[in-house]
C-alpha cells in the first residue's frame, strides 16, 4: 500500500511524455497512458489484496476511532511557510488508503482503462488524439490523486486539477462554438461551489491548525468544536461538493458538459468527477453526522436534485443530455443517502452507478459513432443494427432502473432502507416516486430507441471495432455482477458492509417489505412507460396536452439556464460596466486628471502676466517693491 | 579556512555590486560609443542581462538560508562628515528572491525585444538603466541609495513608453502614449515626493538624537530601541504606504498602472509590471514595516481593506475591458491587492505569502506581456472582439496564454495557488469576511481569463487572421522559460519559501 503514490505519479509522466510527442507519434499516442494506467491497476489490485488479507504496517496503519475502519497515512513534507515560533503552515504531500479511497480509486482506475481502451477506437480520427490522451492522463493522475489525499491542501489541489481536466476535454473541440461556452460555463460554475469549499478548508485551518483530516476528525470527536462552526464548515464544504456533482442549483453545468468526446462524459461526468462531491462528504462524514441540521439540508439538497433532474430527464430528447440528467438525479439519490445516514449505501451506490452509467456513456457513443445522431426521436430500431449495443445498454438502464441481481438493484435497496429508516415518510414517499420516475425513463431510454419502430434508413451506420465493445463488455460483466458484493465480497468473511461503514460494520440485510414495494414500483413504472411509448395509450396522449403547461417548465429544465442568463447579462455585467465607467470617469478623468487640469488652467491665466512688454514689468517690479516697502515699514514699526 | 571565507564573501560583495552596476555601465558605454546598430544593441543588451541574470541566479542560491540576515553586505562611506550617507548593499531573504525575479524578467525583456528599430540605441540605454536601478533597490541597504536607484528605475519608464510605446484607440475611447507616460510619470513622481518625505523625516529624527543614518540596520536598531514615538510613526508609514502604495497600484491611485502597461512596448509591459509594481511593495514590506512597526500596526487595517478592494474592483473592471492589455493591466491591479493584503496581515503567513505573489506575479504578468505583444505585433489589434480562434494559427501563443491565464487564476499546480492560499491563510487569521472576498476575487478572475480564452483564442478562426505566423524563437524560449518558472513554484513552492521564509523572520521579530 505504501507504493499507491506510484499510480497518480506513473499516469502523470505519462500525461507529461503524452504532451510531448502526442503530436508526433499521433496513432499511438495512446501508449503511455492506457500503459501507465495499467501499471496503476496492478499496484492497485496488489494493495487492495494486502488491506483485505490485513497485512498491515503497524507503523502507518491505525484503525481511526472514529470511523471504525483501519486507514493507512503515509505523507512527506512539502511546503512549510512562515516562522517557527509565531505561526507556520506545514503542508504535506500524504495519502491514506482506507475503505473509502480504495473504492474510489479503485473505480476510477478500472473505468478510466475501460475508457481508455475505448477511445483507441472511438477518437481514432480526431486530429487531436495526442492532447485527448494526456489530458485523460492527467485528468486519471488528479483523479486518483483526489481519492487518496490525506489532507484538504492536496485534495484541494486534485479537486482543482479534474476540474481543469473536465475543462479541457468539454471544450476539446473548441471550435465548436457550444463546446467553448459548455467548458466555461463548466468550469465557472464550479468555480462558484469551490469559492465555499477553499474557505471551509481555511476555516479546518484556523479551528484545527493542521489540513490533515484525522486530525480534523479527531478533533470533531473531542467535541471541542462549537457546533455552529461544524455547521458552518461542513455547509462551505458541501457547497464545493455540491458544485463538482451538480446539485440543485448548481446543476445547470453538467449537461451542458455533453458537449465534450461521449468517452469522457462517460469517464469524468458520469462515473468518477462528479461523484468527487459524494466522496468529499462521505470523506468527512464524521464532521456532517456531528450537525443533525447539515444532515438534513443534505438530504434536502440531494432529493430535489434527484426529483428535479429525474423529470427532466423524462422528457430530453437527446441521448446524452438525458443520461446526463438521469446522473444528476442519481448523484442526487447518493447525497440523500448521505444525509439519511447510509453512508455504506451511498458509497456501494456510487460503484454500482458509476460502473452502470460509464456503460450507457460508452452505449451512446457507440450510437453517435455509427449513426452520428442523439435525438433519441430520430432513431428507433436500433436492435437490428447494434444488436450488441442494444444488449449492452439494456443491462446499463436496468441496473440503474434498479432490476434485482443487477448491481444498482442492491445498491438502490440499501439507500431506500436508509432513507425509509431514518427520515420521516415524506422523505420515503419521494424516494419512491423517484424510483418510479428512474425506472420510467430508463424505460423510455431503452425502448425509444433500440425498440421503436424505424423511422430512417441505418444503411450509411459504421461497424464497431472490437476495441470499443470489448471494454463495454468487461464494464458490462461488473454491472452484473458487482452488486454481490453487498452480501459477500471475494476476501473478507462477509460483505461490502463490514469492509467499508461508518462508525460500526453491519451486513447487508434485504428487507423483504421495502425490497417488494420498491421491486413493484420499479415494474409499475416499467409498466406505465409500455403503455406510454409502445402501446401510445390515448389517455396519456391527454395526459401529455392537459399537462402541456407542466410539461414545458420541464422541458426548459426549469428555466435555471435562463435565470443564470439574466443574472449574468442583467447584473454581473452591468456592475462591471459601471465599475469600469465608474474608474474610468471618476477615479481616473477626475481623480487623477482632474490635477492636472487644475494645474494647466491656473498656469494659463497666471501666464498672462508674461506678456513681454517693458513697461509692464517694470510695473509690477515697481508695485513689488513698494509693497515689499510698505510691509517692511510696517513690521519694523510694530 | 578564515582566509576562505573571507574571500569567497569578496567575491559575492563584488558579484552585488556587479549586478548593478553592469547594466548602468553598459547603458553609458551605448550613449558615448557612436554609430551603433540597433541590432548590436540588442545582442550586448541581452549578453549583459543574461550575465545579470546568471549572477542573479548565484546571488540566490548562494543565499544561506540557514543563517539568514542580511548577506553579502558592504558598507563604503560615501558623504560623511556628519552627514553620514553609506553606499551599501546586501541581500536578505526576501529580496534574493526579488533579484531573482529581476533577474529573469530583465533577460525576458531584453530577449524579445528584437522589434524596436527606431532609435534601438536609445531604448537599450534606457532599458538597462531601469534595469540596473531595480536591482539597486533590492540590494540597497542604505535609505538614500534605495531612494536613488529608486527613481532611476522609475524614470526611464516615461521616455521608453512616451517614444516607443502605442496609442490605443478605440473610437470611444483614446488613449495616447503620450498620456499614458505622462500620467505615469506624474503620479509615480508625486509617490515618490511621499516616500522621500518619509525618508527625510527619519533622518531628521535620527540626527536630533545625534545618530544621522541612512542604514537599514542602524535605523532598525533606533526604532527598537525607541526613538520613533508612535505619533511619528504613524504619520511617517502613512507616507511610505500611499507612495510605495501608488506604485503598486494601490486603488485609487491605480489608474495610471492599466494605462501605463497598455501605452508601454512589450519589454517594458514585462518590466513595468513584473518587477516595478514590485518595488512599492517590497518598500512597505523590507523598509516600511521594519522601521516603523507601530505605524505599520496603525494602518494595516486600511490598507487591508483598501487591498481587497482592489483584488474586487480590479477584478471586476477586467470583466467589462475588451483590450487585452487593459485586461491583464486591471488584472495586475487585482493581484497586486492580495500582496497588499498579505502584507497588511502581518504574520508571517500572510506576509510570506505576499512575497511569493510578488514574484509569482511578476513571472507570470511578464509572460502574459509577451505573449500579448507577440499577438498584438502579428494581428495588430488588441480588440477581443476581432481576435478569435487565435489558437489555430498561433499554437504556441495560445497554449502559453492558457498556462499562464490558469496561473492567473488560481490554479493549484501554478505558482500562483501556493502564494493566494497562503496569503488566504495569513488573511483568515485576521478577518473571515476579508479572506472571504480575497477568495471571492479568485473566483472572479477565473470569469475574466475564460471569458478571454473563451472570445480569442477558441472557437472558429477568422478568415482574416488565418495567415499570421507563430511566435518567433525568441519568445518561445521566453515564454517556455517562464511558464516552466510558474509550474516549477506551483508544484515545489520550497524553492522560494525557504528564502522568503528567512527573509519574513527578520521582519517578525520587530513585531
Amino acid at each position: 500500500m505504501q507504493y499507491f503514490w506510484l499510480i497518480p505519479v506513473i499516469s502523470f509522466i505519462a500525461f507529461i511524455i503524452t504532451s510531448l510527442v502526442g503530436n508526433k507519434i499521433l496513432k499511438q499516442a495512446w501508449i503511455f497512458p492506457v500503459v501507465a494506467i495499467i501499471l496503476g491497476l496492478g499496484i492497485y489490485c496488489f494493495g487492495l489484496t494486502e488491506y483485505l488479507q490485513s497485512r498491515f504496517d503497524l507503523e502507518h496503519c491505525v484503525r481511526s476511532s472514529v470511523t471504525g475502519m483501519v486507514g493507512c497515512n503515509y505523507s512527506v513534507g512539502w511546503f512549510s511557510a512562515g516562522v517557527t515560533g509565531k505561526e507556520t503552515v506545514d503542508s504535506f504531500l500524504g495519502f491514506t488508503v482506507d475503505p473509502l479511497s480504495l473504492s474510489v480509486a479503485g473505480l476510477a482506475i478500472f473505468v478510466a482503462l475501460m475508457v481508455q481502451i475505448y477511445s483507441i477506437g472511438y477518437m481514432k480520427d480526431d486530429p487531436r488524439f495526442g492532447w485527448y490522451y494526456s489530458v485523460q492522463a492527467l485528468f486519471i493522475s488528479s483523479m486518483i490523486l483526489l481519492a487518496l489525499s490525506d489532507n484538504f491542501l492536496l485534495l484541494y489541489v486534485a479537486w482543482e486539477l479534474v476540474g481543469l481536466c473536465s475543462y479541457l476535454l468539454i471544450g476539446f473541440w473548441y471550435e465548436k462554438p457550444d463546446a467553448k461556452e459548455a467548458a466555461k460555463k463548466a468550469f465557472t460554475v464550479t468555480r462558484l461551489g469551490d469559492v465555499g469549499l477553499l474557505i471551509g478548508v481555511l476555516l479546518i485551518w484556523i479551528e484545527v491548525g493542521s489540513f490533515n483530516m484525522s486530525d480534523l476528525f479527531s478533533y470533531v470527536a473531542s467535541g471541542q468544536m462549537e457546533s455552529w462552526v461544524i455547521f458552518s464548515i461542513s455547509g462551505l464544504l458541501f457547497l464545493g461538493a455540491m458544485g463538482k456533482s451538480a446539485q440543485f442549483p448548481f446543476h445547470v453545468w453538467l449537461p451542458d458538459a455533453m458537449e465534450g468526446p461521449t468517452p469522457v462524459s462517460a469517464l469524468i461526468h458520469a462515473a468518477t468527477m462528479v461523484a468527487a462531491g459524494v466522496y468529499l462528504v462521505a470523506r468527512t462524514y464524521p464532521l456532517f453526522v456531528e450537525s443533525e441540521a447539515m444532515m438534513l439540508i443534505v438530504s434536502i439538497i440531494g432529493l430535489i436534485t434527484a426529483i428535479g433532474a429525474a423529470l427532466i430527464c423524462c422528457v430530453s430528447i437527446d441521448l446524452k443530455r438525458a443520461l446526463a440528467y438521469s446522473t444528476i438525479s442519481h448523484l442526487g439519490l447518493m447525497m440523500l443517502s448521505l444525509g439519511a445516514f447510509g453512508y455504506t449505501a451511498a458509497i456501494l451506490h456510487l460503484l454500482a452507478h458509476g460502473f452502470s452509467k460509464a456503460l450507457l456513456f460508452l452505449g451512446s457513443g457507440n450510437i453517435m459513432h455509427s449513426i452520428d445522431d442523439l435525438d433519441i426521436n430520430r432513431m428507433g430500431g436500433l436492435k437490428s443494427v447494434l444488436p450488441g449495443t442494444t444488449i449492452l445498454f439494456c443491462i446499463g438502464a436496468l441496473s440503474l432502473a434498479g432490476i434485482p441481481l443487477l448491481s444498482g438493484f442492491w445498491s438502490k435497496d440499501e439507500v431506500i432502507v436508509s432513507i425509509v429508516h431514518n427520515r420521516n415518510i415524506l422523505f420515503a414517499i419521494s424516494s419512491m416516486i423517484l424510483v418510479f420516475l428512474s425506472g420510467f425513463y430508463m424505460i423510455r431510454l431503452i425502448i425509444t430507441p433500440f425498440f421503436g419502430t424505424q423511422n430512417r434508413d441505418y444503411s450509411n451506420a459504421h461497424k464497431l471495432p472490437m476495441v470499443m465493445l470489448i471494454p463495454m463488455g468487461v464494464l458490462a460483466v461488473f454491472v452484473v455482477l458487482f452488486g454481490w458484493v453487498a452480501l459477500y465480497m471475494p476476501g473478507l468473511p462477509s460483505s461490502f458492509g463490514t469492509f467499508l461503514f461508518y462508525s460500526h460494520p453491519k451486513n447487508f440485510h434485504l428487507e423483504p417489505d421495502i425490497a417488494s414495494i420498491t421491486l413493484v414500483v420499479t415494474l409499475l413504472s416499467f409498466g406505465a412507460g409500455y403503455l406510454f411509448y409502445v402501446k401510445r395509450i390515448s389517455i396519456f396522449q391527454t395526459f401529455k396536452t392537459r399537462m402541456k403547461f407542466l410539461i414545458t417548465i420541464i422541458e426548459n429544465k426549469y428555466y435555471f439556464d435562463e435565470l443564470y442568463q439574466i443574472l449574468v447579462d442583467k447584473i454581473v455585467l452591468p456592475i462591471a460596466s459601471l465599475v469600469a465607467l465608474f474608474d474610468r470617469v471618476l477615479v481616473n478623468d477626475i481623480g487623477i486628471n482632474g490635477p492636472g487640469h487644475i494645474t494647466r488652467s491656473i498656469g494659463s491665466l497666471i501666464r498672462y502676466h508674461v506678456t513681454g512688454r517693458i513697461y509692464v514689468y517694470l510695473g509690477l517690479m515697481t508695485s513689488g517693491m513698494i509693497i515689499l516697502g510698505i510691509l517692511w515699514l510696517w513690521i519694523v514699526r510694530l | 579556512m578564515a582566509v576562505d571565507c573571507e574571500a569567497m564573501n569578496d567575491f559575492y560583495n563584488i558579484m552585488a555590486f556587479a549586478i548593478i552596476a553592469l547594466p548602468l555601465i553598459t547603458s553609458l558605454g551605448f550613449m558615448v560609443v557612436p554609430n551603433l546598430a540597433s541590432r548590436t544593441c540588442w545582442l550586448i543588451s541581452s549578453i549583459v542581462s543574461l550575465v545579470t541574470f546568471g549572477i542573479s541566479v548565484l546571488l540566490f542560491v548562494s543565499y544561506d538560508t540557514m543563517i539568514g540576515g542580511t548577506q553579502f553586505g558592504f558598507t563604503v562611506p560615501w558623504l560623511s562628515q556628519g552627514i553620514n550617507i553609506t553606499f551599501g548593499l546586501g541581500l536578505t531573504g526576501i529580496s534574493a528572491s526579488m533579484v531573482l525575479l529581476n533577474g529573469i524578467v530583465l533577460l525576458g525583456a531584453c530577449l524579445i525585444s528584437t522589434d524596436i528599430e527606431t532609435r534601438g540605441r536609445d531604448f537599450y540605454v534606457l532599458l538597462l538603466a531601469l534595469g540596473g536601478g531595480v536591482f539597486g533597490v533590492f540590494l540597497s541597504s542604505d535609505l538614500f541609495f534605495f531612494f536613488l536607484f529608486y527613481e532611476l528605475a522609475v524614470l526611464p519608464m516615461y521616455l521608453l513608453i512616451a517614444v516607443w510605446g502605442s496609442s490605443t484607440n478605440f473610437g470611444s475611447f483614446n488613449r495616447s502614449k503620450e498620456y499614458g507616460a505622462m500620467k505615469l510619470m506624474m503620479v509615480l513622481v508625486a509617490a515618490s515626493v511621499l516616500i522621500w518625505i518619509g525618508i527625510i523625516a527619519i533622518y531628521v529624527e535620527t540626527y536630533m538624537n545625534g545618530t544621522p543614518t541612512f542604514v537599514f540596520d542602524e535605523l532598525r536598531i533606533l526604532s527598537e530601541s525607541g526613538l520613533f514615538s508612535s505619533g511619528f510613526q504613524n504619520w511617517v508609514f502613512l507616507c511610505f504606504m500611499i507612495g510605495f502604495g501608488v506604485l503598486s497600484g494601490l486603488w485609487p491611485f491605480h489608474t495610471w498602472s492599466p494605462d501605463g502597461h497598455v501605452a508601454a512596448p512589450t519589454g517594458v509591459s514585462m518590466l513595468h509590471a513584473g518587477v516595478l509594481m514590485k518595488l512599492g511593495a517590497f518598500g512597505i514590506i523590507q523598509i516600511g514595516i521594519v522601521i516603523l512597526p507601530l505605524g505599520a500596526q496603525t494602518w494595516m487595517p486600511l490598507l487591508m481593506v483598501l487591498g481587497i478592494v482592489n483584488v474586487i474592483y480590479g477584478a471586476v473592471s477586467a470583466m467589462s475591458q475588451t483590450d487585452l492589455k487593459y485586461i491583464i493591466g486591471y488584472s495586475s491591479v487585482s493581484h497586486m491587492g492580495y500582496v497588499l493584503i498579505g502584507a497588511a496581515t502581518l504574520n508571517s503567513i500572510g506576509l510570506s505569502g505576499a512575497v511569493l505573489q510578488m514574484f509569482s506575479h511578476g513571472i507570470m504578468t511578464a509572460l502574459m506581456f509577451v505573449l500579448v505583444g507577440a499577438i498584438y505585433h502579428r494581428a495588430h489589434t488588441r480588440d477581443i472582439y476581432v481576435l478569435n480562434g487565435l489558437i489555430k494559427t498561433m499554437p504556441h501563443i495560445c497554449v502559453l496564454f492558457i498556462i499562464a491565464g490558469f496561473a492567473s487564476l488560481g490554479l493549484p499546480g501554478l505558482s500562483g495557488f501556493i502564494a493566494e492560499f497562503l496569503i488566504f491563510l495569513g488573511v483568515i487569521k485576521i478577518s473571515l469576511w476579508i479572506a472571504a472576498l480575497a477568495v471571492l476575487g479568485a473566483a472572479l478572475t477565473a470569469v475574466y481569463i475564460l471569458r478571454l480564452i473563451a472570445r480569442t483564442i477558441v472557437g472558429p478562426v477568422d478568415p482574416k487572421l488565418e495567415n499570421l505566423p507563430d511566435a518567433n524563437k525568441y519568445e518561445k524560449i521566453v515564454s517556455v522559460a517562464f511558464a516552466s518558472i510558474l509550474i516549477a513554484v506551483g508544484v515545489w513552492p520550497a524553492l522560494l519559501l525557504d528564502s522568503i521564509n528567512v527573509g519574513i523572520s527578520s521582519i517578525m521579530s520587530v513585531l
